[in-house]
């Protein structure tokens, strides 16, 4: 390709960009306009389009605040993104035709699977942020504690049948009911923390709240992460599988009995592991969507004396999202002790995942956590996958999901799904 | 008649009293009061690699108790009891020299031992060389350490730096021989990000470079959970014949399971070459399809081993239910050459006098007879002929590849399939039914 037409096409997307980003917003302040999302309308749609997105905008400056205008130039957005790394990388596994397609298919379903698993973590973060207005610095941790939960249930439990003579000696107990375990051990751990060591926050006996917050649950987690590793030692552990097919493979599209399209592989256990974040995600919605409790927690998150006023305990309410967003972290560090080598410093990199789909999703919301985490497993998983060189694709994996976080905090402070104060 | 008798009654009571004193005093070593304190560095938090920090802490401990049960340290006739602490490297550079400043500046070590990853023995190398601590690394292999060694010696006239670790090239030679006489054409190596695993890259690529053997490598962090992107990756191209991976702790026990998940190794077409970590039983618990892989074990065979290798091995399997990994028996070693230097120097406090004894090291330990080839007194030759890592480098370290063959298999009872000299089983390598 020629080298002017070459550079202007990876030029052209940052300066309109630029441009954009820079007059849309003017032109809605002098019209009188809200300005609120125009920054990121510009920055999108010069990316995307140049000045044939940018034009109309200028003119027409339509209401930018709704997500389908987001989602429309961020799809565009990706798009020209695309276009420029196929011309640049014509021999990149995930543009050489014809089996980039299933490559590429391949590579977003890896990524929605891990990103469902990296949502139920985050949402559990999101809770407490949204009821109690602190960070949980602990939460890696509760993930941590509650795969061991999982694990040393299941293997003191099957060691007990065994010896009883209840059951035979390979009997393995899936770790399915080590989940509901490590939920209500996490759930306990969590509510005891609250009472003791937040709850003295929330009584106005403690003079800087905020710095006390990060402090003591940073605190907590190095309490429970050293704890851990004193009680049951550095050597990695897992759980038992799942089930004991490794991989699925889903068929795709033939022709002529050649794959055009296809097949598909989904790890077994990882989809497993999905389907409970998803179970656990929908009943977590259901929860806050229809029973006393969940429109409780909804009401202290959104106006403690409003709620209060209408017979709402507060300060309850503070306890109890405590505990279930700690009962969240738990049940999803058991659903991945059967997938990941289990120690007790697993939870630090999920903790800093965690609060990256949170600040992706919005602050404070469910489905936000829920988007944010699919967000960063396709684009981790993409990113190393389709990286132009094979060698740096899996090192720079956590950056690319980086990287998004920082392009979400410049354009969007508040996140996709989050609200302004 | 009466005079005689008293005088065998004297005679029979001085032999009496003289084997009772020699029992007594051998019960009692009578050591000095201060003992001799040397300083052992280990990664013991995340994100070092935390299990062989605790194999490598156990054994030097475990070495000490050994020697001061037989009288630790004799200097002029005066027997020193021998006494270590440790230091958390947390597998970083900058905290390795936390580690040895507290060492040096706390507790007043006289030599130092240990140490486990690459880029903290660079690290601390340079502490060490500043305090004059006579230091013996037992398992970083980066060929640099004492490469660097070398330098400081052509730099100050003396290096307090000696390796007992096998290098980086020396164990990549190894296993780089057992893949290219299975006849791979193609591998793709999966290391860390560090200074081992680009160490190890290097010399990896240069021996199958050097065959003809077609290289593709990954990096991954250390501490990375997920990797089937990136193993979709390997699987999207035709099924290379061997992967090779550099990868430490638990990182490495999910980037094997994973791969072994998904169905690229091993298999019929590809070899799964694993890290050594695979020696430790948690290998099972957390790569359970883990059976077929093979491994390299810095460390001689069962075969090999001497009467004090069996009592270790012996108490290390009480401890910790598993046949010790090289660097476990070279941590116990590092703390029997600096001691045996140091009675031999006869003094604590002329550093100098150490390293000297430290370059005339002769002593069988659990891993066979040390000594150090190319010293002060013996410098490497001018012509290149000698490569410059072997300066104040044991030479003798055994590198070794075993491969399962059995699920939940023991290393210990695993087959040497590399090199001939140390095979088992005529040196078939095994592979998974198709």
């Amino acid at each position: 390709m020629n080298p002017f037409v070459l550079g202007w096409l990876l030029l052209a997307g940052p300066l309109w960009a630029v441009i954009g980003g820079i007059l849309i917003p003017r032109r809605y302040r002098n019209r009188g306009l809200i300005e609120e999302g125009t920054t990121a309308a510009g920055v999108l749609g010069g990316f995307a389009g140049g000045p044939f997105l940018l034009v109309p905008l200028w003119y027409r400056t339509p209401n930018v605040r709704n997500r389908a205008w987001a989602g429309m130039l961020t799809a565009l957005g990706v798009l020209e993104l695309y276009a420029i790394f196929a011309i640049t990388n014509p021999e990149n596994v995930c543009v050489a035709l014809p089996f980039a397609p299933t490559y590429v298919s391949q590579q977003i379903l890896n990524g929605l699977t891990i990103g469902v698993i990296y949502a139920i973590t985050a949402v559990g973060l999101t809770l407490i942020y949204s009821v109690q207005g602190i960070v949980n610095f602990a939460h890696g941790q509760f993930y941590m504690i509650g795969g061991f939960f999982s694990y040393y249930f299941l293997l003191w439990t099957q060691n007990w049948l065994i010896e009883r003579g209840a059951v035979s000696e390979d009997f393995v107990l899936n770790p399915l009911f080590g989940i509901l375990i490590a939920g209500v051990l996490s759930f306990g751990l969590g509510w005891l923390f609250e009472r003791m060591f937040i709850r003295p926050m929330h009584s106005g006996k403690i003079e800087r709240a905020a710095e006390y917050a990060i402090l003591i649950t940073f605190g907590f987690g190095f309490f429970l992460e050293y704890t851990t590793l004193a009680m049951v030692g550095p050597f990695p552990q897992r759980a038992e599988a799942f089930t004991d097919v490794r991989r699925v493979s889903l068929s795709g599209i033939e022709l002529d009995g050649e794959a055009i399209y296809g097949p598909f592989t989904v790890l077994a256990d990882r989809g497993v592991a999905m389907i409970v974040g998803l179970v656990l995600i929908f009943f977590l919605l259901w929860f806050l969507q229809r029973t006393w409790a969940g429109r409780a927690l909804r009401a202290v998150s959104q106006d403690k004396d409003a709620a209060a006023v209408t017979g709402v305990n507060p300060l309850g309410m503070n306890t109890f999202a405590f505990a279930l967003g700690s009962m969240l972290a738990g049940m999803s560090g058991a659903a991945l002790v059967p997938i990941f080598a289990w120690v007790p410093w697993i939870g630090a990199e999920s903790a800093v995942r965690a609060y990256v789909v949170v600040v992706l999703g919005g602050l404070g919301s469910v489905p936000g956590a829920l988007f944010g985490g699919l967000i960063v497993g396709v684009v981790e998983s993409v990113g190393s996958g389709c990286f132009p060189d094979p060698s740096r694709g899996a090192a720079y994996k956590e950056a690319f999901a980086l990287g998004i976080f920082a392009l979400m905090l410049l354009l969007r402070p508040n996140g996709l799904f989050g609200q302004k104060e | 008649m009466k005079f005689t008798r008293a005088v065998l009654l004297v005679f029979i009571l001085m032999v009496t009293l003289s084997i009772s004193g020699a029992v007594l005093a051998q019960d009692d070593c009578s050591f000095a009061e201060e003992p001799i304190m040397i300083g052992g560095i280990a990664p013991l938090s995340a994100p070092g690699a935390v299990t062989a920090g605790v194999a490598m802490q156990w054994s030097m401990e475990q070495a000490v108790a050994d020697l001061n049960a037989d009288c630790g340290i004799a200097i002029d006739g005066q027997n020193y009891e021998l006494a270590i602490t440790i230091g958390d490297s947390e597998g970083l550079p900058d905290a390795g020299q936390r580690a040895a400043e507290r060492l040096i500046e706390v507790e007043g070590i006289v030599g130092a031992v240990g140490v486990y990853h690459s880029a903290v023995g660079l690290a601390t190398m340079d502490v060490f060389q500043d305090n004059a601590i006579p230091t013996v690394y037992s398992e970083p292999w980066n060929d640099n350490v004492t490469i660097e060694g070398l330098t400081r010696f052509e730099e100050d006239g003396i290096d307090y730096i000696f390796r007992i670790a096998p290098t980086s090239t020396v164990v990549a030679r190894a296993a780089v021989d057992w893949l290219l006489n299975e006849g791979v054409e193609d591998v793709v190596i999966i290391a860390e990000n560090t200074d081992y695993g680009i160490g190890a890259v290097e010399q990896n690529e240069a021996f199958f470079a050097d065959a003809g053997v077609e290289v593709e490598t990954i990096f991954v962090e250390l501490g990375t959970e997920d990797f089937v992107p990136i193993l979709s990756r390997i699987q999207a191209g035709d099924p290379p014949d061997a992967i090779r991976i550099e990868v430490t702790g638990e990182t490495g026990f999910n980037v094997t399971q994973q791969m072994i998940e998904l169905g690229i190794a091993p298999t019929e077409d590809t070899i799964c070459n694993t890290m050594q970590d695979a020696i430790q039983p948690e290998y099972w618990e957390a790569v359970p399809d883990g059976n077929f892989c093979a491994f390299y074990k810095v460390g001689i065979a069962p075969a090999n081993y001497n009467e004090q290798t069996e009592a270790f091995v012996a108490a290390y399997r009480e401890e910790f239910d598993s046949e010790p990994a090289g660097y476990a028996m070279a941590s116990y070693d590092a703390v029997g050459v600096l001691a045996d230097a140091i009675e031999r120097a006869g003094t604590v406090e002329d550093s100098e006098a150490i390293v000297l004894a430290l370059e005339e090291t002769d002593i069988t330990l659990t891993q066979g007879r040390y000594f150090f080839e190319y010293t002060s007194t013996n410098p490497l030759p001018d012509d290149g002929s000698v490569p410059e890592y072997l300066w104040h480098q044991w030479l003798d370290p055994a590198v070794i590849v075993i491969q399962f063959t059995e699920e939940g298999q023991d290393a210990g009872a695993a087959p040497v399939v590399w090199p001939p000299a140390y095979q088992t089983d005529e040196g078939v390598s095994y592979f998974p039914p198709n």
